[in-house]
């Protein structure tokens, strides 16, 4: 999928400054990927869709993963063809495009349409930069810079939620979490245009697997409309689930039949019969769906049953976000201490699954008391916890998957990893949105509010019915949590049966 | 003999671009007046309808009303009505048939309602009535004044601008202010006399801040039949 070829004349420039101005860019959309889930309710409002019909939230988060996912396959060969930073340029105006269609909309079509073009813009940035800093950097220097490319990544769609908290809890409020993309997107690209408009950048034609392409995103549309419940009272799936879900999955095996018969295929499908590769890659995936379970549902469970404002959720959250960087340096280094993938992995999203446990007891005194009379509560270090469990899982599992590929696949299987982390988190979120309302449904049929008028008893009924609301509330997401907490206990077995031990050092 | 060719050359042409040019003219467009008094009479016979109500600018906190969209064969009509709750916006629907109301809110099935709960509340039943509704206050529009033709939704209409008064205004929805006059402009299609859209401009929920109602309408005379909801 990404394919390094070095530039001569890319040699020449000054490459701090060039990477730094194309992480920028790269952090920027990065940031935005979860920016929205702390800032949902506002911007429903903005579109004059109610807080009780939070199905129709669903493709605003959804419409970026599958942006995102859709381009993320052909953006390398793209940018050997058409150069990394011209495809870095066009992507970088996608994303500013999509962030204009998205702060203006003044309807939900046009906010998801927004959202889809800022994640294909987004997700092409990702190959692009990390192929220009393999352009400027020799393979023996290359590590610590794509290290460093893949951090900034990661740091932003950490800040990304509380990034978004914070803007739409302002005097600004939430368009400007998209306003401000355009005058930086703008910035870098003046800044980069000498380097753009030169055309002595060598291109040769790149062997881009548009059917594979093209095959692959079908099957993930498909399915993300079939699992997306947009009348939850009547079914936790689609109305169109019964002939979407086959369509998808006749999508999916002419992929894999054609990827198996293909020159230059986007993935070696052959891989999966490894079962160090499909077990790493499905640990990923599901970890992923744990971690957009975290970042949706903890914002929204703070606005709707503890009714704090979109900065409080978002500092809520970042409990839980501090742990994944600090796990995921853990997880590093302990695989390689203790010389096991599995082990660290399975340890990881355990330590994640009894975090989601803890936190499917939440009830409206969780974030009240104090422990040990410390500004501290219980429920932050639950949320720390399951943060860090998902962290420590990141890198053994991706160096498993990495080590399973080979030296000549590694950039294949890079983008391999980011795709499967993504489809966990699209296909994982659809699945719970929309068994989750569905439950909420179910359990609230017969619950009616009372009606004021001649109703002599109204304040009284009507505090006992807000309380009933708000159990079923806590039950839907007590529901979404031990869903979620069973799908990571099943990564971490699916890890410790599958994931290979280290390979000794080379030198040895 | 070449100057009459040549005159003629001339005169045919021109005096077919004039013949063309006055076809596509057509007649010339209906005054305000008969415009407002001919579409009042289409909507208040229709069939049925679909509408979307917006309400935006100041609406302080008395006003409970965001939105509501449904479908109506006046006197009965179904809705989906964004009540505003703080920051948030709650879905209800609410339905009016045979003379009965129910609603449903965000939890629970449909209940049946008195006039009184449906008072204290939105009554949706008021926005098209025969006598002290929408369409009704077209005919009641005061000064009016056709402007240039413009599409909406892809039909030809023409805006009609004029001026309600309050409190006529107020027996629309009673929220609304019932003192001095209100901007109404109506777009009419030029073809058949639907109203496609109608927009209520002014200080209507605070004597000091401006606020607007804007209807829009589609699916003009398809038979709309609201049946009663099952309770429970």
């Amino acid at each position: 999928m990404i394919t390094p070829f070095r530039s001569p004349r890319l040699r020449s420039v000054n490459r701090p400054a060039l990477l730094a101005l194309t992480g920028a860019g790269l952090f920027l959309a990065s940031l935005d990927a979860y920016v929205v889930v702390t800032a949902l309710l506002p911007m429903l409002k903005s579109v004059d869709i109610a807080a009780n019909r939070p199905e129709q939230a669903t493709p605003i988060i959804t419409g970026f993963l599958l942006g995102y996912l859709a381009v993320m396959p052909v953006a390398g060969g793209l940018s050997d063809r058409f150069g990394r930073l011209r495809l870095f340029a066009g992507c970088l105006a996608l994303f500013a495009f999509g962030s204009l269609l998205t702060a203006t909309a003044p309807s939900l079509s046009q906010l998801v349409a927004g959202r889809v073009l800022q994640g294909a813009g987004g997700g092409a940035l990702v190959p692009a930069v990390l192929a220009l800093a393999a352009d400027l950097y020799p393979a023996g220097d290359r590590s610590p810079v794509l290290g460093a490319v893949s951090a900034l990544q990661e740091i932003g769609s950490v800040l990304g939620p509380l990034w978004g908290g914070l803007i739409t809890a302002s005097s600004f409020g939430w368009t400007w979490i998209f306003w401000i993309n355009i005058p930086v997107a703008a910035l870098l690209f003046w800044a980069l245009w000498p380097e753009i408009r030169v055309r002595a950048e060598p291109r040769r034609p790149a062997n881009l697997d548009w059917l594979g392409a093209l095959l692959a995103t079908a099957g993930l549309t498909l399915l993300t409309l079939a699992l997306y419940a947009a009348n939850p009272e009547r079914s936790p799936v689609g109305e169109g689930f019964f002939w979407q879900l086959p369509l998808a999955i006749v999508c999916f095996a002419l992929f894999v039949w054609h990827e198996r018969r293909t020159a230059h295929p986007l993935i070696n499908v052959r891989r999966f019969r490894d079962s160090s590769f499909s077990g790493s890659a499905l640990t990923n995936a599901i970890a992923g769906g744990g971690l957009m379970v975290a970042l949706v549902y903890i914002p929204v469970l703070a606005n709707a049953v503890f009714s704090m404002n979109a900065s409080s959720a978002a500092l809520l959250l970042f409990r839980l976000m501090l742990g994944i960087p600090i796990g995921a340096l853990l997880g590093g280094f302990a695989a390689q201490r203790l010389r096991s993938y599995r082990f660290v992995a399975a340890l990881g999203l355990i330590l994640a699954a009894v975090g989601f446990l803890m936190l499917s007891g939440w009830n409206e005194g969780s974030l009240q008391p104090h422990l040990l009379g410390l500004p501290l509560r219980l429920a932050d270090g639950e949320l720390f916890l399951t943060g860090l469990g998902l962290g420590i899982e990141i890198a053994p599992v991706s160096a498993a998957l990495l080590d399973a590929v080979g030296e000549a696949e590694r950039g294949a299987g890079a983008a391999f990893l980011i795709i499967m982390r993504l489809i966990g988190m699209l296909v994982g979120f659809s699945l719970v949105a929309g068994f989750a309302l569905w439950e909420f449904h179910q359990a609230t049929a017969h619950l009616l509010p009372p009606l004021p008028g001649l109703n002599p008893n109204f304040a009284t009924q009507f505090a006992i019915y807000t309380l009933r609301v708000k159990q079923a509330i806590f039950d839907e997401y007590h529901l979404i949590f031990r869903a979620t907490a069973i799908a990571l206990a099943i990564g971490a077995v699916i890890a410790a049966g599958t994931l290979r031990p280290l390979p000794r050092p080379r030198w040895q | 003999m070449a100057a009459a060719r040549a005159s003629l050359s001339r005169v045919v042409p021109g005096g077919l671009a004039l013949i063309v040019g006055l076809t596509a003219c057509g007649p010339p467009p209906a005054d305000a007046s008969s415009l407002l008094t001919k579409s009042s009479e289409r909507m208040l016979h229709l069939k049925g309808f679909h509408f979307q109500m917006q309400i935006t600018g100041f609406t302080g906190t008395g006003e409970p009303v965001q939105s509501a969209q449904g479908d109506a064969h006046p006197p009965d009509l179904q809705a989906r009505v964004n009540l505003k709750e703080g920051a948030i916006l709650l879905e209800v629907e609410v339905a009016f048939a045979a003379s009965n109301i129910y609603l449903k809110s965000f939890t629970g099935g449909w209940q049946q309602l008195t006039e009184d709960q449906v008072a204290q509340f939105f009554d949706a039943r008021t926005l098209f009535d025969p006598q002290a509704g929408l369409f009704a206050a077209m005919r009641d529009t005061t000064s009016p004044a056709r402007g240039n033709g413009e599409k909406v939704d892809g039909h030809d209409t023409y805006p009609v601008d004029g001026q309600v008064s309050a409190a006529r205004m107020h027996q629309l929805l009673t929220l609304i202010r019932d003192q001095g006059t209100y901007r109404a402009t109506y777009w009419i299609d030029s073809a058949d006399s639907n109203l496609w859209r109608a927009r209520l401009t002014g200080n209507l929920f605070d004597a000091s801040n401006s606020a607007t109602i804007t209807f829009d309408f589609s699916n003009h005379d398809h038979p709309v039949s609201v049946t009663p909801p099952p309770l429970g």
